[in-house]
């Protein structure tokens, strides 16, 4: 669908040329970007609620941008790795409109957005598919979590804007061969970040909730061998995909700790057990995904933490 | 940090079994805060006390203070029933003894706002002994409202808040110099043992007895002693060990130490920026502070300005009014050189002629075009009035055409190269008389048209022509023209020509005319002989040499207008002047002079308005002054307030409302104490005469014949008390006319 309300940008990338005479190295051995974390290290989380003072709850989750030690070369060092940063507004509990039909319990509408500027590839004003499909994936993650028989007759609504967004590949990789094979594996950091600020933002708007529900994110990567290392695959928490060549596999969910319950599961890619020689290095679709709530047990400690933080300040 | 974590995953028996049934809440801080709250609170339970119990000492007494949150009364039932019971039990309790590992968690449930649990700690269900009851405060519920929206301000911490802050600088401080390193296995607790369910689960496959592992997929926890120390110290041997040996789900193990990131540059600034500026006002609340200041400062100049000026004018806010330009009237009129200004009123007795008089005057002078009158002589001979073709120049009105008769007075304008001239039209008929007497009442002189056909004049005579003629005297008219009309009728007779003028000379000599202030003329307004252009009839040219009727008008003397007197108007028509002018007022101004701008008072409904804009003669005009007719657009009032006849005055000078007066009259007819109609310009009211104080002398005005005449013959001059039903605005020396039963009968001076 077009937008032909607006005067919209370029939908191609909007940073500004970085002239190849200008880098003091060659264009071909621009530093990559590398996981320097552990692979069982997530990034630090930045949680804060209650930063929309017009909406009844809401929440700015902002995870650190990986830097690159290396990253001397000028003009690079912006174009590396992004953070993600995701604000959550939630309105409500509210009564809903006349003209919707009855409803024992509370109904939730999620929305999720990026901004224009949130990725390389300039987002539009309307939501395409995929930030439809987050949006689906989020309802369906914290349906469960809000007690909703509690609220007859009313709505709430969970808005998050994607102000940074998680890329899905190196942009070096996306030198103009158009290669899709990356696969859209941003979007799953970004879902987990959705998760976990909507339950702050939730818990921020003081709607009942069985627990705080967080949102995690294990992969299964191939890292690129070279001479003295051979090419591995290796399963790591909280993947960025520009830090790693080959992500096979990643999977998301949201976890309810106290309850030691999963509401949301999204797993995709191809594992490709069938080919690897050694044995040991088989990882199933379970590890990802028991890996994935270690991580979601990971943002929960922040979470609460910021949760309490929060409470602490308003319970004199 | 997930304490509610830590505590739902905690396996009870495990815990349990360390946990060595001491109750000792650290007092290892103790001493770092509160000492003084303790030394206090020592001594008031020493005092409340009783006998035998020396042997509590000190230490124990700051123990159950601390347990009980310094509650002097609690501590001291506590420490009796404790102490005085059995001393032995406690000393081993002041020990300490060795901490457990579930420790760290209670003390951190202490440290908590509130615990409920340990308010009503060791307390019994019902039969509370006397000495255990105490009185309760109000628990600490949680403000109200929702959680959304919080602004991050630093709340001001209570005492307990603080003393929670302390506990947990000093457990940080603790933390890092190594001296707890006992609570780090236990905050990883949950994190470790997870892993290593995983690992169990990771297990299962291949061990292919997964059935006996829980439904849910993830096995029942047990606690595995790994010492996490050794988890961040050396992360890459755990690579490398999970990545040859089937411990590979270890990889799930967490940074322990994972915590809340700094804000970005980005969040900093969005959620830090706040403190930064609040101390200072916003562009915004400068702006609406200095207006506010402003308004009331204007506000306040203004009233001191109008309590000089007026102190009516203090309730007016002019927010939407005209200003005033502030022009000296006088001087501007003096300025311009302007023409004299004359209204005259045509007067005489029905059918006498006077509207095709005047039609015939405005069509010679071009102020009909030959078109109009054409069409309305086409539609006259349709009615079968030709000769009313002339008189439809003035009479508008449908039903005046169709009776042919003028009923309300018509106006209109013609100038000469002396004078501009303002006609008023006025109706012959009796039954009109009182627009008649609304029409004399803006007259300088008068017209008075009498028609010398036979019959005709002497009929008049009777008729209206003589009341007329006085009216218009009483109204303050002091110069008359006489036209005598339809001369052609009688071939132009000298003789009936002498003997009208005789007849009626010595009429309006007895009406109080002056006889150089009368002029004759012989015209015909249907031919219009003697009116624009002298006649060429040699019947009349050989006994008449005199002057037209127009040149006799430019012989009237510029009238003294009352400049310097008070403003009053009398309204003469309200109507809505467009959609920019709502209400607009037209009349002529008596007296005085006013500008756009000026405020105005309505007598008598006393409503304060403003001049919008004004006309003069149809055109638009910044000022206006006495003798001149305007259109004002009125301002801030209601139309409710305004009806036709009401007067327009300056606030600064009212005129009252009054409910009686006392006038000198000249009788028509019989005056006895009876109910009249007063009339004063347009404006008129019914009232009686109350009383008939004396009659006067005509001559010299003094005070003649008896006091307290009971009657007024016709032709004398009586001084008369006139009572009013509704109160009028009135004032000396205003000229009434007073009638009764649709006959003038009398008219007079206010006193």
């Amino acid at each position: 669908m077009t937008d032909r309300r607006r005067i919209n940008g370029p939908s191609g990338g909007t940073s500004a040329p970085v002239y190849s005479k200008y880098l003091t190295k060659g264009p071909s051995d621009v530093d990559r970007p590398t996981r320097t974390r552990a692979p069982n290290v997530l990034r630090k989380m930045f949680l804060k609620t209650g930063v929309t003072p017009s909406a009844s709850g809401s929440a700015y989750l902002e995870l650190e941008a990986s830097k690159n030690p290396k990253a001397t070369s000028p003009g690079l060092a912006t174009l590396s790795t992004s953070g993600l940063k995701l604000t959550c507004t939630v309105h409500g509990p509210r009564p809903l409109p006349k003209s919707a039909p009855f409803s024992p319990h509370i109904i939730l509408t999620t929305h999720v957005k990026y901004a224009p500027f949130a990725t390389r590839r300039r987002r539009g004003f309307v939501r395409d598919a995929s930030e439809r499909d987050l949006g689906v994936h989020l309802e369906t993650a914290l349906r469960g979590v809000i007690i909703g028989d509690r609220w007859p007759k009313s709505g709430v609504d969970v808005i998050i804007t994607i102000l940074e967004g998680e890329e899905d590949q190196w942009w070096g990789d996306d030198r103009g061969q158009g290669s899709t094979s990356a696969g859209e594996w941003g979007i799953m950091s970004v879902l987990s970040g959705c998760i976990t600020v909507a339950s702050a933002a939730i818990a921020d708007a003081g709607i009942d909730c069985v627990d705080v529900v967080s949102g995690g994110v294990a992969a299964i990567v191939r890292e690129s061998g070279n001479e003295e290392k051979p090419s591995s695959i290796n399963l790591v928490l909280d993947p960025v995909p520009s830090e790693h060549q080959e992500i096979l596999a990643a999977c998301i969910v949201g976890y309810l700790p106290a309850r030691d319950e999963i509401t949301d599961l999204w797993a995709k890619g191809d594992i490709g057990n069938e080919n690897q020689e050694s044995a040991s290095q088989n990882y199933a679709y379970e590890d990802l995904a028991d890996n994935a709530v270690q991580a979601a047990l990971g943002s929960y400690r922040v979470l609460v933490g910021a949760l309490k933080e929060a409470a602490d300040m308003k319970m004199r | 940090m997930s304490r509610h974590k830590l505590v739902k995953s905690l396996d009870l028996d495990d815990e349990l079994e360390d946990y060595d049934g001491g109750d000792d809440y650290g007092d290892e801080d103790g001493e770092s805060y509160g000492t003084e709250n303790l030394r206090l609170g020592t001594i008031k339970v020493r005092e409340l006390l009783p006998q035998g119990s020396g042997h509590i000492n000190d230490k124990q007494i700051q123990e159950a203070l601390w347990h009980y949150y310094y509650d002097v009364d609690k501590s001291v039932a506590y420490l009796r029933k404790e102490y005085m019971a059995k001393p032995k039990k406690e000393q081993k309790k002041a020990t300490g003894g060795s901490r457990s590992s579930f420790q760290p968690h209670m003390h951190e449930r202490r440290v908590g706002p509130f615990s409920f649990s340990d308010f009503f700690k060791d307390m019994p269900w019902l039969n509370v002994p006397k000495d255990r009851q105490a009185v309760f405060i109000a628990p600490l519920y949680p403000r109200g409202g929702l959680l959304g929206g919080s602004s991050d301000d630093a709340p001001k911490m209570s005492k307990l808040q603080a003393l929670a802050a302390a506990r947990k600088k000093k457990a940080q401080e603790q933390k890092l110099n190594g001296a707890s390193g006992m609570e780090r296995p236990m905050a990883e607790l949950s994190l470790s043992d997870r892993a290593n369910c995983s690992a169990d689960k990771i297990e299962s496959p291949m061990a292919t007895s997964t059935m006996k592992q829980s439904s849910r997929g993830f096995p029942l926890r047990k606690r595995k002693n790994s010492d996490p120390h050794e988890i961040p110290a050396k992360p890459v041997s755990r690579m490398e060990q999970m990545s040859n040996s089937d411990d590979n789900a270890n990889t799930a193990l967490l940074s322990l130490e994972l915590d809340q990131a700094e804000p970005s540059a980005f969040a900093s600034t969005m959620f830090n920026s706040k403190d930064r500026s609040s101390p200072r006002p916003s562009p915004d609340d400068v702006v609406i502070a200095a207006q506010s200041k402003g308004v009331l400062k204007t506000t306040g100049e203004k009233k001191t300005d109008q309590i000089t000026a007026n102190v009516e004018a203090l309730k007016v806010d002019d927010t939407r009014r005209a200003t005033s330009k502030n022009l000296d009237v006088l001087k501007e009129f003096e300025k311009v050189a302007k023409k004299n200004e004359a209204n005259f009123v045509v007067i005489g007795h029905v059918d006498a002629g006077k509207s095709t008089l005047m039609g015939r005057l405005l069509y010679d002078l071009k102020v009909v075009d030959q078109r109009t009158i054409d069409r309305y002589r086409r539609d006259a001979e349709k009615m079968g009035k030709s000769s009313f073709a002339l008189a439809w120049v003035l009479d508008q009105g449908t039903e005046e055409r169709s009776r042919g008769v003028t009923i309300d007075i018509a106006v209109n304008k013609f100038s000469t190269d002396k004078t501009n001239f303002t006609i008023l039209d006025a109706p012959g008929h009796q039954d009109f008389i009182p627009n008649m007497i609304a029409g004399a009442s803006q007259a300088d002189f008068a017209v008075l048209v009498i028609d010398a056909s036979t019959g005709a004049f002497e009929s008049g005579l009777r008729g209206q022509t003589k009341e007329h003629a006085l009216l218009v005297r009483s109204m303050g008219v002091s110069r008359i023209i006489i036209a005598v009309n339809k001369l052609e009728t009688v071939s132009w007779s000298q003789e009936r020509f002498d003997e009208i003028s005789q007849q009626v000379s010595a009429f309006l000599s007895s009406a109080g005319f002056q006889p150089k202030n009368i002029a004759f003329i012989p015209c015909s307004g249907l031919h219009g002989d003697n009116i624009v252009r002298r006649s060429t009839e040699p019947a009349l040219t050989s006994w008449y040499s005199g002057s037209t009727l127009v040149e006799e008008l430019d012989k009237s003397e510029p009238v003294t207008r009352a400049l310097d007197k008070p403003l009053r108007i009398t309204i003469g028509d309200i109507f809505r002047g467009g959609v920019q002018n709502p209400l607009s007022v037209s009349g002529r101004i008596e007296s005085g002079s006013l500008q756009v701008g000026d405020a105005l008072l309505t007598q008598p409904a006393t409503q304060k308005c403003f001049i919008k804009a004004l006309e003069v003669d149809s055109e638009p005009a910044d000022w206006a002054v006495a003798g001149q007719n305007v259109t004002l657009h009125l301002s801030d009032i209601d139309p409710i307030h305004l009806k036709i006849g009401d007067l327009l005055c300056s606030p600064s000078s009212p005129i009252i409302n009054i409910k009686e007066f006392k006038a000198k009259v000249l009788a028509f007819e019989f005056l006895t104490p009876m109910q009249i109609d007063v009339h004063r310009g347009r404006l008129h009211t019914t009232g009686k005469i109350r009383e008939i104080s004396s009659l006067l002398d005509k001559v010299t005005g003094a005070t003649a014949g008896k006091k307290r005449p009971r009657i007024v013959k016709p032709g004398q001059l009586a001084r008369v008390i006139v009572e009013l039903e509704t109160a009028a605005p009135l004032e000396p020396p205003g000229r009434v006319v007073l009638r009764s039963n649709g006959a003038t009968v009398a008219a007079g001076l206010l006193e």
